[in-house]
Order: structure tokens, then C-alpha cells, then sequence
């Protein structure tokens, strides 16, 4: 009976299924398998040659490289816990509250994506730095740089991350059990520990992990502001960069990719441990004003407005004034950028992320499509290979690119010193968002279209072409964005990929803030945060004169 | 045979969707798929259109098997229940995506397209998006898609069941003239038995992934082979009671006796007898709930009557030639 289906030929369509999987399944392997392949094979490969926790033992018998150790879980644990309890309080204003100018107050929060994570201890600098506005205004002394600086600015750039996340998790309740619990007697801290916190666990769980993972193995902030208080993240750029010593990067490497693996483990644990809070009966709750509440609401969320603000202003005046802080008069002369490469910098940086965008729509939304179109055995490691990289901080990746990719007769040797490699690097660096992202996003749209499409004759490549893009495009557009935004501010996973002629703009204002020229490297950070802004907006207004509403291009 | 399913059968991990099913359809015949929910009826349609693929059997099309020929090889025109136009084309290019996929000469695709909406009546709307039309016309264009590359076999899953009462019954009627005119061999699906029996030559009821019984909509009606055919095509009265079957041949094993409610005769002096235990008057039917020998039984009586109440006694006959004898069915 059987025989029939063992007989069947080859299909067009199952050969471009096959293809087109196994090409993905390759790119995953080369660019992100590969490369934490070698972080691997370096760091347990002892320099005599012999295979074992050799590196490990030999530096963790260092009493500095331990106190590293504990600085970075220092760090990490403290800035989650206080990211997390200010960011719930912001979220829950902006969703709970009837106060005013909630969409402002939601913007402002986010103000920090759009900036490289080094931008925050700028502004910290030119606030509390020795130089800085409170130091010289009241003549105090205090010193900034060390654990402190990190904490501040850190804290700044993980909390629109916390914020996003926690906001979606308290956008939508049940009305039924507030009016329940409220009828029962609760009072508003009951009902806010018995009803709203449990509801939002799992956002709670989600946001800290992200957290946790984003400060240990922030580079940005902690080279700028560290001062003598190392983590690991500065101590492998160190090393590699410095000193060019690949086995301890290697081992650093191995180090910060299992608390971000094991917190991404973890968090999609959780995930599956998460009931739907939400059914079809559910009543959404409807805010209502509350004068006394939603003033203090406010209140609390301007001032945690203000001073994300204030660090993101100080760095926008600071670039436009003489010689910050002896002259403050107004001056422009920081945009001439006579210094290096010039402006050239920045001009790389757009070529990378529209380079990044366009290879992103290409590859991460062709994975999330050829993941979803053709379910076959492979399918499987596919996914498992896109998601793989949300465990992978960017400074390991980076690294691992340098040790897989630099050697002469390597098949991808030739993207080596291009603005290919850092380009991928990226693309491969937040695969995973992208990829869920367009997963999504493609499962809302009902496969009778594929369907029917094929039942009129059409082939796979046609459907996609035909019905499937002109259905998804916005999504492939947000896609496109996300990347593009990304590659414009990172700075981990591109800092060992650069080279002197594919200088990227993040990787200037960190030297300039090096050199000591912090007027100009806050210039060249403005010059970033305008151009992701600008990108923005033209995207948006395109989508407008589309005719096309509800995007959301920032997540 | 014009299409043969032989032994087809497929699994979802340990539920059998649909069990070695058996069927030969004859050109230009409509065929309706009947029975309720998760009875594997669409699922046998998509195996039929080769949009699912088989676990054992074959399906044999002028006696080739189609195994090895995915979907858009098969040239089955396909109608689903969510209509599935693609938005983004007008409803002229939405028929003529089939002729395009099949690489009709221009002018002849333009002729065929003008043809089909012709035939839907809606030449006026050619140049209409999807969601400009109705939920009625938005299925009529999806008529005309699947009607327009000529396929062998047209197959209609469900395709009333999103659409009002209203427009349900009048496209019902389209559909069947549109498919006498074509002689389009056709398979419909459905779940709504005044929909089966209105439009199809032969009904396949369906049960748990098995036939039950083929037939036309009077055979299944006055010769119900299984239980699960007599409860679900019209009401039917099991007959339990020792009493009531008393003068009928109880006999055969795996079998139960049954009658239609119009089929008990209220009579004086009848051989049973019965208290009324509810009644409802439908106009020229008056539905009675009679408790007789120790179960329930549904009578139905017709033309005008004197109004009975409940609590009321009332004697009535079962003809021995109304009394069925029907198999068990698949549990």
C-alpha cells in the first residue's frame, strides 16, 4: 500500500524547501556554531598544548581575576534588582495611571536604545565626573568613576529594556478580579500583591534576565566609567585588544556566555511555566483617574524621567559648547570632527546598518519563513540554531569570529578586515530577536493562503513572492529597522571586528572619550542618536504615506 | 472510476483522523462529506487535494495514483471556509492567479476571467479588493478562482458555514446550478445536513474517521443503516423497552430498533400506550415527549389536532415496516 508514497519524485517545491533550509542551517552554522566553537576549543586548550580546565585553574588562581569575577556579579545582581523595581513602578504609572502625558514620560524612557551604551557614562561624566556640573557647581568632590558609575549607568541603559518587557506585561488584566477583590474588601496594597504582582511574574522573571544578561556583559559604560573597578567585559577587551592574549579572552568568554545562557535557559523555563492570564471572557481593565494616586504616579515618574533625561542632555550640551566645563559658550566647532577619520566614522556606521538591515531581512526573516513554510526533521536544529545566539553576549561573538574566521584559507577568510564581517556579526548577534520577531508575526497569517495558493498551481517560490511578502512586508520592514537601529549603537560585539579603515562611529566616541576630547565625543554621540531618530521618523512617515498604521517599529 | 479513495487513512500521532476509508466517485457527480466535528471529513478532503499526505491508501484519479503529485500538480480547484482571497490583489487577478500559475497566454487569461465573474455575477467588481465585497461575494469570487484554471475535481470545504442564513441559502442554490452546468465532479464538506441533502447526489456520512453509510439524501433518510446515521440525519426514537419491543424481531446481536417520531401513529386503542410528559406545538407539527414501558419516546404529530396536555394518557402504534433495524456504530 505503502509503496506509492516511497516511489514519489523529487518535487520542485521539496527540493526549494530542502535547499533553502539547509542553506539557513549552513549560515547558522558558519557564523554563529563556528564561532563559539573556537571560543570553546581556545579556552580549553592549555598553551602546552593539552586539553582541560588548565586556562580556568591557572586564572582563577589569581586573586585579581576572582575579585573580576565578583565585581561583574556585583554589578549584574545590584543593577537587576534596582533596574527592576523602578522600572515595574514606571511601567505601572504609564499602564495603571490616568496621569498625564503618559506617551512623553513612555518616550523618554526609551531615549536610552537609541543611543551606544557608552553614551550614559558620558553624561555621567559630564554630571558627577571631577569636572562635572554638580563637583563645580557646589564644590563638592565626588568621585564617580569605579562601582558606582557602572551601577548609574548601567541602570540607565537596562531600563528601557525593563520597561518595554514589564509595560507589555501590565497592559492587559482581567477587570473581572479587580472588581472581585475590590468587592471582597481589599485594600489597594492587597489587591496589588494578590492580583497585579502574580499577574505579572513572568514579565518579572523575563525583565530580570534580560537585565542581568545585558549588564555583565555591558563593555560600553563600564571601559568609560569603570575606573579601577574591573569586570569581565572590560577585562577581555583588555586582553584581547591589549595584549592579544586569546586564551584568557577565551576563557573570559566561556565565563560570561554560561550566566547568560543559563538566565536565557531560564527564562524560557518560565515561559512555558506561564499560563494565559488573558481568555476570551476576560473584561479588559479600564483605567480610572484617581487624583491623589495619579499625582504621586506622577510625580515618581518624572523625576525617573528627569534624570534619564538629564544624562542624555548633558551630552547634547556638552557638545555644543567651547570647552566644557571652562567655556560654555556656544560653539559648533565639535561638529567640524578634524580629528582621525573625521566624520568618516560615522558614515561607516550607516553603511554597516543599512548593510546589517538589508542582510537581516534577507537572512533573519528568510529564517523565520523557511522555518515555518517547510517543517521537516531539520526544522528543529534550525530553530534551535536561531534562537542560540540570545545566549551569546556580544563580546564572545566578536571573539569568536576573530579566532574561527582569522586564519588564512578559512572558506570566509576574505570577510575578514571588511564591513561584511561586522555587518554579519550583527546580523547574527540579534538573530534571535529578529528571528521571534518575524516568527511572529508570520504565524498570524492564516496558512489557507499558502494553501490556496498552491491548490491554484502555484509553486512555493511563487506563493512567497505572489502573497506571502505583500502580506508580511511591514513586519520584514520592522525587521529591517530593528537591525538597522542595533547596528547603529552596539559596541560589544563589533570592538575586535573593526579596523582602522572600518572604524564604525560607537567605536569613535569611545576613543575620543579616551583621549580625553569628551566635547567631541559627545558631538559624534549626538551625530549617532540623530541618525537612528532621523531613520526613524523617515520610516514612520513612509509607512504614513503608505497608508499603512499600527507598526510598532521599536521593540 | 472517475476518483477512487482506496484504504486512505491518516494519523495525528495516536488519533486515527481518518480509518481505510472506501469511495469511488463517477464524473460530474456531488458528493457531500456529512457528520459533525473532528469526524475527520476535511481532513479527508485534504488528503484528497494533496494538501495533507496520506499515511497508507491511495487516491486514484482515472485510475492514476496521485501520490506522488503535491497540491498545485493536482489540479483540484479548492474552496475554503475562510474564503482565503489574497487581500492584496483585486478580485480580476485573484482569478486569474491559477490561469497566470499555468502560464495562460494573456488575452486568453483576460477572456477566462471575464468568463468565470460572468458566471458569479460579479463582472462589476473586477477591479474590487477583498474586503470590499461581502462575505457572499468574497466566496463567490473564491468560486470563480477555483472554477477558473478548469480542474478535474472541484472541492469545497465548508464553504457556506461562515456566511449568514440568508445568503447561506441562496448560494447553496448558485453553487448547485453552477455545478449541474459545469459537470464538475464535486466534493463538498459540511457539517449541516439540510445543506447535504439539499445539494448532493450522494452523501458520505462520516464518524469517526469511518463511512457509515453512502447514499442519497432519501436512502439515508428512510434507511438509516447505522445508529449514528439515524441520529443524525433527522430525530429518531431508540427502542430500549422490552415493552414496546414486544412483536418485533429482537434477534440479531449488535443491532438496535428504531423509529421515527412522524412514523408512530397516534391511534385509539392503539397497542401501547403512554403518558405525555411534554409538548410542543410547532404549528402544523405538534411534538410530544411520551414516556412509555420505562423510556422516553418522541412523537410527532401532524395536521390539527385537539391540543394535548401534559399528563395526559395516549395510545399509539409502531408499524413494523417503520421500525428499523440499525448496526451499531463505531464507539
Amino acid at each position: 500500500m505503502t509503496v506509492s508514497r516511497t516511489s514519489r519524485l523529487p518535487d520542485s517545491d521539496r527540493v526549494f524547501g530542502v535547499a533553502t533550509v539547509m542553506a539557513t542551517i549552513l549560515l547558522l552554522v558558519t557564523f554563529v556554531l563556528i564561532p563559539l566553537w573556537a571560543i570553546l576549543k581556545n579556552s580549553f586548550v592549555t598553551p602546552d598544548g593539552g586539553i582541560g580546565f588548565g586556562n580556568f585553574i591557572h586564572y582563577f588562581a589569581d586573586a585579581r581575576f576572582v575579585t573580576i569575577v565578583g565585581n561583574t556579579f556585583e554589578v549584574g545582581i545590584s543593577v537587576t534588582l534596582t533596574t527592576l523595581a523602578l522600572a515595574y513602578g514606571f511601567a505601572y504609572a504609564v499602564q495603571r495611571t490616568a496621569m498625564p502625558f503618559r506617551n512623553v514620560l513612555r518616550i523618554v524612557a526609551l531615549l536610552p536604545i537609541f543611543s551606544p551604551s557608552l553614551v550614559q557614562a558620558l553624561g555621567l561624566q559630564f554630571l558627577l565626573g571631577r569636572n562635572g556640573f554638580v563637583n563645580r557647581t557646589f564644590g563638592t568632590e565626588i568621585d564617580i568613576y569605579g562601582f558606582w558609575g557602572i551601577f548609574i549607568s548601567d541602570l540607565v541603559y537596562a531600563f528601557p529594556h525593563a520597561f518595554l518587557i514589564l509595560s507589555t506585561a501590565l497592559a492587559v488584566a482581567d477587570a473581572r478580579l479587580y472588581e472581585s477583590a475590590d468587592s471582597l474588601g481589599a485594600g489597594a496594597w492587597r489587591i496589588f500583591r494578590t492580583v497585579t504582582l502574580p499577574a505579572t511574574r513572568y514579565g518579572l522573571a523575563s525583565a530580570a534576565f534580560v537585565v542581568f544578561t545585558i549588564v555583565i556583559t555591558d563593555f560600553g559604560n563600564a571601559v568609560v566609567i569603570g575606573g579601577n573597578y574591573s569586570v569581565l567585559a572590560v577585562e577581555i577587551y583588555n586582553q584581547v585588544s591589549g595584549q592579544a592574549n586569546f586564551s584568557m579572552g577565551a576563557v573570559i568568554g566561556v565565563l560570561l556566555l554560561l550566566p547568560a545562557a543559563l538566565a536565557v535557559i531560564g527564562e524560557k523555563w518560565i515561559a512555558r511555566r506561564q499560563f494565559a492570564s488573558l481568555t476570551a471572557q476576560s473584561i479588559p481593565l479600564v483605567v480610572q483617574p484617581n487624583r491623589a494616586r495619579d499625582a504621586a504616579w506622577f510625580v515618581y515618574s518624572v523625576v525617573v524621567a528627569l534624570a534619564i533625561l538629564s544624562l542624555v542632555a548633558i551630552v547634547i550640551y556638552a557638545s555644543f559648547v567651547r570647552l566644557w566645563p571652562y567655556n560654555l559658550s556656544f560653539s559648533l566647532r565639535h561638529y567640524q570632527f578634524d580629528v582621525q577619520n573625521g566624520i568618516q566614522p560615522l558614515w561607516t556606521s550607516i553603511y554597516v546598518a543599512l548593510l546589517t538591515a538589508v542582510l537581516s531581512v534577507f537572512f533573519v526573516t528568510g529564517a523565520a519563513y523557511v522555518n515555518h513554510a517547510f517543517p521537516m526533521r531539520a526544522s528543529r536544529i534550525l530553530y534551535f540554531l536561531a534562537i542560540l545566539p540570545a545566549a551569546v553576549p556580544g563580546m564572545v561573538l566578536g571573539l569568536g569570529y576573530i579566532l574561527a574566521f582569522n586564519t588564512p584559507g578559512q572558506p570566509v577568510y576574505w570577510i575578514y578586515d571588511t564591513i561584511l564581517i561586522i555587518a554579519l556579526c550583527n546580523v547574527y548577534h540579534y538573530h534571535a530577536q529578529g528571528f521571534l520577531l518575524a516568527t511572529t508575526n508570520i504565524k498570524q497569517i492564516s496558512s489557507t493562503f499558502d494553501e490556496a495558493s498552491a491548490t491554484l498551481g502555484a509553486t512555493k517560490l511563487r506563493t512567497v513572492w505572489r502573497v506571502t511578502l505583500p502580506m508580511i512586508w511591514p513586519t520584514v520592514l520592522a525587521v529591517g529597522v530593528f537591525f538597522f537601529m542595533r547596528a547603529m549603537v552596539t559596541l560589544s560585539a563589533v570592538i575586535f571586528l573593526i579596523t582602522p579603515s572600518t572604524q564604525l562611529a560607537a567605536v569613535s566616541v569611545l576613543y575620543l572619550d579616551d583621549r580625553g576630547a569628551l566635547n567631541q565625543a559627545a558631538a559624534f554621540a549626538v551625530c549617532i542618536m540623530a541618525t537612528v531618530v532621523a531613520f526613524l521618523i523617515i520610516t514612520q512617515l513612509a509607512l504614513r504615506l503608505a497608508g499603512i498604521r499600527g507598526v510598532s517599529l521599536v521593540r | 472510476m472517475f476518483l477512487s479513495l482506496r484504504g486512505v487513512t491518516k494519523r495525528f500521532g495516536s488519533l486515527v483522523a481518518v480509518d481505510h476509508v472506501d469511495l469511488d466517485l463517477t464524473e460530474g457527480e456531488f458528493v457531500c462529506f456529512l457528520g459533525p466535528s473532528g469526524c475527520g471529513k476535511t481532513t479527508l478532503l485534504r488528503l484528497i487535494a494533496g494538501l495533507e499526505t496520506l499515511d497508507d491508501g491511495e487516491v486514484l484519479l482515472e485510475g492514476t495514483d496521485l501520490a506522488g503529485l503535491p497540491a498545485r500538480k493536482r489540479n483540484f480547484g479548492v474552496v475554503f471556509q475562510s474564503y482565503s482571497l489574497f487581500p492584496n490583489m483585486t478580485v480580476a487577478k485573484n482569478v486569474a492567479y491559477g490561469l497566470e500559475c499555468r502560464k495562460w497566454p494573456e488575452a486568453k487569461i483576460e477572456a477566462r476571467v471575464a468568463e468565470m465573474l460572468e458566471l458569479v455575477h460579479l463582472s462589476r467588481d473586477a477591479g474590487k479588493y477583498p474586503h470590499e465585497l461581502s462575505g457572499g461575494m468574497q466566496q463567490r469570487v473564491a468560486l470563480a478562482r477555483a472554477l477558473a484554471p478548469e480542474p478535474a475535481v472541484l472541492l469545497l470545504d465548508e464553504p457556506l458555514s461562515a456566511l449568514d442564513a440568508k445568503v447561506r441559502e441562496s448560494l447553496r442554490g448558485e453553487i448547485s446550478e453552477l455545478q449541474k452546468r459545469l459537470g464538475i465532479t464535486t466534493i463538498m464538506v459540511t457539517h449541516d445536513q439540510d445543506e447535504a441533502m439539499e445539494m448532493a447526489d450522494r452523501i458520505v456520512a462520516l464518524n469517526r474517521g469511518r463511512i457509515e453509510q453512502v447514499g442519497s439524501a432519501e436512502e439515508l433518510y428512510w434507511d438509516p443503516a447505522t445508529r449514528f446515521v439515524g441520529e443524525f440525519i433527522g430525530r429518531i426514537n431508540m427502542l430500549s423497552s422490552p415493552d414496546l419491543c414486544a412483536g418485533l424481531d429482537t434477534t440479531a446481536g449488535e443491532t438496535v430498533l428504531a423509529i421515527r417520531p412522524e412514523h408512530i401513529v397516534v391511534a385509539d386503542g392503539g397497542a401501547h400506550s403512554g403518558t405525555v410528559r411534554n409538548v410542543a406545538f410547532l404549528g402544523n407539527t405538534m411534538r410530544l415527549g411520551v414516556e412509555a414501558g420505562g423510556q422516553d419516546l418522541e412523537i410527532e404529530v401532524h395536521g390539527r389536532r385537539r391540543r394535548m396536555q401534559v399528563g395526559d394518557t395516549v395510545s399509539f402504534d409502531l408499524p413494523a415496516d417503520r421500525v428499523r433495524r440499525l448496526a451499531a456504530s463505531s464507539p
